[in-house]
């Protein structure tokens, strides 16, 4: 099976901090990108079961991403991760087709119930 | 003291990771109050010796003809000034937002004491949930001053660089913002010097250590 999870965040701390909380055990396969435009792109080449995507970024925003993504692939799951809580935010997101929202800074317990919800939803990971 | 020295790459990293958190807060406290989006930018973190901060702020507000300011000082292990830097107009723009939602004042006070306490209360929020929560993730407590406000002055006369220690480092962090719904603009700027650079190394150390 397949385990590739992609993280888009600008800031290479918040993407460390995003894959220590993930389960050591599980053999995913990471990938990363610090922009929304490069995240799409890795997207395309690599269809991670699951995209990690923070919204404030340079180049391409993590709304445009989540745009450029669910019109590639409608089945794409993808968590934002986001210090921007406001709730229009969090409503325009869902609209857009992200699968949930989580809150910076974010916790394990947090991050690894998101994933057992992918998980028991899609069978993905 | 070398300003290149005071903090490491990854320091400045996770600082300003912590102010993108920090902000996030604010601006969802201010959403809370104003039915509004607080569209925000990538924090920004530089260190400069303090002779070098009027020809940065100055650079940062150059396309407002006027500022209104509120400014505040914080106090704790981590110290320094909070300065929210607001675009023309924004004191009126505000009036209209905050009062379609409370319905409160807008009719009985004049408008220049409404601007200015509309800017204060909106400053309050921005400053004490972003300091406050920086402060939480440093592990640290902070009291504030009572703020300051300028209103609607151009930019020379809003703001004040002579209290700083001219030998003095500054670390500024620094986050722009803008409102889906009005046209209201600018930045929050935290400057803190020097002085607490030892403890905030160590800080920084502990948070990120959570996640090695």
């Amino acid at each position: 099976m397949i385990k590739k999870i992609l993280i888009v965040d600008d800031s290479p701390v918040a993407r460390k901090m995003l894959k220590s909380c993930l389960p050591k055990d599980e053999g995913y396969e990471f990938h990363e990108a610090g922009d929304g435009r490069e995240g799409f792109e890795k997207y395309k080449d690599i269809a991670p079961a699951v995209t990690f995507m923070d919204l404030t970024m340079p180049v391409m925003s993590g709304y445009e991403a989540i745009e450029a993504i669910i019109n590639h692939d409608k089945n794409a799951v993808i968590i934002v991760v986001t210090a921007d809580v406001q709730m229009k935010a969090i409503n325009r997101v869902l609209e857009l087709g992200a699968y949930m929202v989580l809150k910076k800074p974010l916790k394990r317990e947090d991050i690894q119930s998101a994933l057992s919800k992918v998980n028991d939803t899609f069978q993905k990971v | 003291m070398q300003k290149e020295k005071i903090l490491s790459d990854q320091e400045i990293e996770i600082l300003q990771e912590m102010m993108n958190i920090s902000f996030g807060k604010s601006a969802a406290d201010l959403a809370d109050v104003i039915d509004t989006h607080v569209v925000l930018s990538v924090p920004f973190i530089r260190i400069m010796q303090v002779p070098e901060l009027p020809t940065y702020f100055k650079e940062h507000v150059k396309e407002f003809k006027t500022v209104s300011v509120i400014e505040q000082k914080f106090m704790g292990r981590f110290k320094g000034d909070a300065l929210l830097v607001f675009s023309s107009g924004a004191g009126r723009e505000l009036i209209k937002m905050l009062h379609q939602e409370t319905r409160a004042g807008f009719e009985s006070d004049p408008i220049d004491i409404l601007e200015r306490e509309t800017l204060m209360e909106v400053g309050n929020i921005l400053i004490g949930a972003c300091v406050g929560k920086l402060a939480e993730l440093l592990k640290d407590v902070v009291t504030y001053t009572p703020p300051a406000i300028v209103v609607e002055r151009n930019y020379d006369h809003a703001v004040s660089v002579t209290r700083y220690d001219p030998n003095d480092t500054a670390i500024v962090l620094k986050t722009d913002f803008s409102f889906d719904d009005g046209d209201v603009s600018g930045s929050l700027l935290l400057i803190t010097s020097n002085d607490s650079v030892s403890w905030m190394k160590e800080a920084l150390r502990l948070f990120i250590e959570q996640y090695e």
